[in-house]
């Protein structure tokens, strides 16, 4: 009876002791040392030790052959062949990871991937397929279009290349500002609409909703109206003339007071559908879309009427429960002389955005003078924290239409661990990371080289992206001459203290770890200045927000070294610059240690205070707020603000490993609560969708920076 | 007296920033208090001329601007702290005339005699009244229970939604008496 061979995957084929001669010649040629008659003699011997067996396994045929070729003259082919079945072991097992990653969406028992985007619920069909082809293209991507060299550093965690189920598989880019007004002036054509400029404003927000529908399915990032007061105020305008001549026609005794009330009556509404719908939409890419509105520097009365409609529209609520919203992102512009103080004219919208931030977290703000001076101009970030730089075009600033082209982030506590305390291999170290790291990011850039406008027409023919391409026309001229920019960013340098210098004090009341840091990142910022000038593109230095990367990096690093007191024994590294959150201090000394970062890191960042419910004291709310204008760009006020249906409690769930509960009641049925926590520069509902595990860990051990409450 | 706890910026007892000192020692024992631990007399630091300057100080940081300060506890009313409290708040009115002093006692006012009506003329805002459970309501802003008053001793916050005056409660008991 002939032999089967049984193969690795389980399938049988027929002995042939020929194959297994090829075998050892293919290595014999690899080391230039061929001889056919011993290759024949050792298959045959080989065959001949499997006599009467009846099934064998490939794994025994191979060992046999290597145990032969070992006690042979041949010790050397023995190595090549060894090697040789070593990356058939790789092969195989990197094709079956894209098997298992698929086994573990289709069975949902792969908590890393179904939790990995706090905005994306990954029980429904939609996401699936998102996620599916999010695993493909992540395959696809490391296995054919990437150097070795990056996806060697992006597995064994000493960067990340962020959004790998995007980019580059498709030729896609991160986050933008949105040209709204540009769009809205001048048309646009979506699906099968010709869409002209509105004539109100209830038209023109379910326009502004349509454009984010289309323009988020064709980025991966946050997108972002900048100025949205500003840009929607002429619409405004046109609702207001409208009612004054429905006042005429019917001879109303009070025209204009008439109108005016239609009209702030039509605009509330207007940005309440505004704001359901953003909060109902599903994106090509699975995901209720990144929106971020920035406003506030408007003074007429179209453009307060339109700051003020975004603010109560979010006190307000969504549904019967009055859930709060979370999105979009609210980003609010305190500038002096406008808004800031009791005196200036505007000073009424920023005690309603208090009283909001209280009530709803939302809106942050960004302080005008600050974002000008460590960004070079004034806008709204895209996304949640990314910046652009100033940029001309004909002697213009621009901002609308600009965008961000990705992101991939360095692991700095791993060189630290790996430095050992021995700073100049730090710096070696980093530096070397740092040339991986603008490989990376090229293929990045390189990915848009030769694509054409309309792979996205929404984007680069239609006008979001500023200039109105044609189809067959290249959309590289969009991103050069730092016009786009392209973001280097880190993470963890609370742990990278910790790792060079040990855990025994804290970088806040230490200034030998404070100018260390500031070394560090000032080191990264001379780098990004040096890609600038080399390549033209608009490299910039990013504090890295990491939702997921937090607890992915500090995993890897954890197997490798351990658990390192202060480092990797948390479950999660620190965001960027950010003081650790359990380190306790006041929020104005937190302002004070971070307000240094900004400036150097201007590709993206914010920051953020603990605060508990201040919803009867907003006067101190205000102090903070008031405190930050000189300190940071851009800060962000976290307040407790979760409920329960079940017995009314509203304030702060207590936060365990296994979820989040009702301090008064126990309730933790996600069903009958609202929890709202901020899990990037955006909010999350965790108990609708949990955070992955390092998030959760984060979010358990954050510490009020001003609660007074006695112990 | 001894200070069970300091808090040199603190944004949840009363309005603004404020610093707000716990101090030790009640007898009152409203079951449910927020802070049992306040009940004896022996815990936290003693009361010196150093934990004086501490807090006149931070009151006086131009960084963090504080509003005022907050005196709770612990009774800072009860009459085995009554010298230490007038001690330290005579000492801020002086110093800083225009920041505001908020009192947490467990006492009515209708209760108060002698040097503790005497302290209140430092004050600006005296809370009032023990803390009973079954008044407890947690939406109410700067008070556990409906029971306890808000009263504005000065102008300064007379006309807030939750405060009340001297002559507001007068005239209420001359109405239930009448």
């Amino acid at each position: 009876m002939d032999k089967v061979v049984i193969k690795r995957d389980g399938s049988r084929t027929p002995f042939d002791v020929g194959r297994i001669e090829q075998a050892i010649l293919k290595a014999m040629k690899a080391c230039k040392r061929v001889s056919e008659p011993d290759a024949k003699h050792i298959a045959l011997a080989v065959a001949e030790e499997l006599d009467g067996r009846e099934q064998v396994a490939i794994d025994e045929i191979q060992a046999l052959v290597e145990r032969r070729l070992m006690q042979s003259y041949f010790k050397d082919v023995a190595r090549r062949y060894i090697e040789y079945r070593h990356e058939r072991d790789l092969e195989r097992e990197r094709s079956s990871r894209l098997t298992r990653e698929i086994q573990g969406l289709v069975e949902q028992n792969n908590s890393e991937l179904l939790n990995e985007n706090a905005n994306k619920d990954s029980r429904v069909i939609p996401t699936q397929r998102d996620l599916l082809a999010g695993i493909v293209a992540r395959h696809f991507a490391k296995t054919q279009l990437l150097p070795k060299a990056v996806v060697e550093a992006h597995d064994g965690g000493f960067l990340h290349y962020h959004d790998l189920d995007y980019a580059p598989f498709f030729p896609m880019f991160n986050c933008m500002l949105v040209d709204l007004k540009g769009m809205l002036e001048n048309g646009f054509k979506m699906g099968n609409a010709e869409i002209e400029s509105p004539k109100s404003i209830s038209t023109a927000c379910s326009v502004t909703a349509q454009i984010i529908a289309q323009v988020a399915s064709h980025i991966y990032g946050g997108t972002t109206i900048n100025r949205i007061d500003e840009v929607l105020a002429p619409y405004v305008e046109l609702s207001y003339q409208k009612h004054v001549a429905t006042a005429e026609r019917y001879k109303i005794a009070e025209a204009e007071a008439y109108a005016k009330e239609q009209c702030e009556k039509e605009c509330y509404n207007a940005f309440q559908a505004l704001e359901y719908e953003i909060n109902t939409l599903h994106t090509s890419n699975g995901q209720t879309p990144f929106v971020t509105f920035g406003f506030g520097l408007g003074s007429s009365w179209q453009e307060k009427l339109i700051q003020r409609c975004i603010l109560e529209v979010r006190r307000a609520g969504l549904g019967k429960h009055k859930k709060t919203a979370v999105f979009p992102k609210l980003v609010f512009a305190m500038k002096r002389g406008l808004n800031a103080h009791p005196e200036d004219p505007n000073y009424d919208i920023k005690r309603l955005a208090l009283r909001c931030a209280s009530e709803r977290m939302y809106p942050d703000i960004l302080n005008y003078e600050q974002v000008v001076e460590v960004t070079g101009s004034f806008k709204t970030p895209m996304g949640c924290r990314s910046f652009l730089s100033r940029h001309e075009e004909q002697g213009q600033e621009v901002h609308e239409g600009r965008n961000n082209l990705g992101v991939v982030s360095l692991n700095l506590p791993r060189l630290a661990l790996l430095a050992k305390g021995n700073m100049d291999l730090f710096y070696k170290l980093l530096h070397g990371n740092l040339e991986l790291a603008f490989e990376a990011l090229m293929t990045r850039v390189d990915r848009l080289r030769h694509v054409k406008a309309k792979v996205a027409p929404i984007l680069y023919t239609e006008g979001a992206c500023g200039i109105r391409l044609k189809p067959e026309d290249s959309v590289f001229s969009l991103f050069e001459n730092g016009r786009a920019s392209v973001s280097l960013g880190y993470i963890g340098l609370n742990e990278v203290c910790n790792a060079l210098l040990g855990h025994t004090v804290h970088v806040y009341d230490c200034e030998q770890r404070k100018a260390l840091v500031h070394e560090i990142v000032a080191c990264m910022s001379a780098t990004i200045e040096k890609w600038k000038q080399q390549t033209g593109l608009g490299f910039s230095l990013y504090a890295t927000p990491s939702e997921n990367l937090c607890s992915r990096f500090c995993r890897i690093d954890s197997k490798d070294f351990g658990l390192i007191p202060g480092v990797t024994d948390k479950g999660y590294y620190t965001n960027s610059f950010h003081l650790d959150v359990q380190k306790k201090v006041n929020p104005f000394d937190k302002l004070d240690f971070e307000k240094t970062f900004p400036p150097l890191s201007s590709g993206g960042f914010i920051c953020y205070g603990e605060y508990p419910n201040l919803q009867h004291n907003l006067d101190a709310l205000e102090d903070v707020w008031d405190y930050s204008y000189d300190c940071v760009p851009y800060y962000g006020t976290n307040t407790p603000i979760d409920e329960c249906y079940d017995c009314g409690f509203t304030g702060e769930f207590d936060c365990t490993s296994k979820g989040f509960c009702c301090p008064q009641c126990g309730n933790s049925d996600s069903a009958r609560v609202s929890v709202t926590r901020r899990v990037c520069g955006y909010l999350g509902s965790p108990d609708a969708r949990p955070f992955n595990d390092g998030k959760q860990q984060e979010v358990l051990r954050r510490v009020k920076h001003l609660d007074a409450e006695p112990a | 007296m001894r200070i069970l706890q300091y808090h040199p910026v603190d944004v949840i007892n009363g309005p603004g920033t404020r610093c707000s000192v716990f101090v030790s020692g009640c007898e009152h024992r409203c079951p449910d208090c927020f802070n049992k631990a306040s009940w004896s007399f022996k815990k936290g630091e003693a009361y010196s001329e150093q934990i004086k300057q501490r807090i006149l100080c931070d009151l006086g940081d131009q960084r963090i601007r504080k509003r005022g300060l907050s005196l709770s506890g612990g009774d800072p009313l009860h009459p085995r702290n009554l010298a230490a409290v007038t001690d330290l708040v005579e000492a801020v009115k002086t110093q800083y005339p225009d920041k505001d002093i908020w009192c947490w006692t467990g006492y009515r006012l209708e209760q108060l005699e002698g040097a503790q009506l005497t302290l209140l003329d430092c004050l600006d805002v005296l809370v009032d009244g023990r803390f009973e459970a079954e008044f407890k309501d947690a939406r109410l802003c700067w008070r556990g229970s409906s029971n306890q008053r808000i009263i504005a001793l000065s102008q300064r916050y007379a006309n807030e939604p939750y405060s009340c005056t001297i002559a507001d409660i007068s005239k209420r008991q001359t109405r239930q008496t009448q």
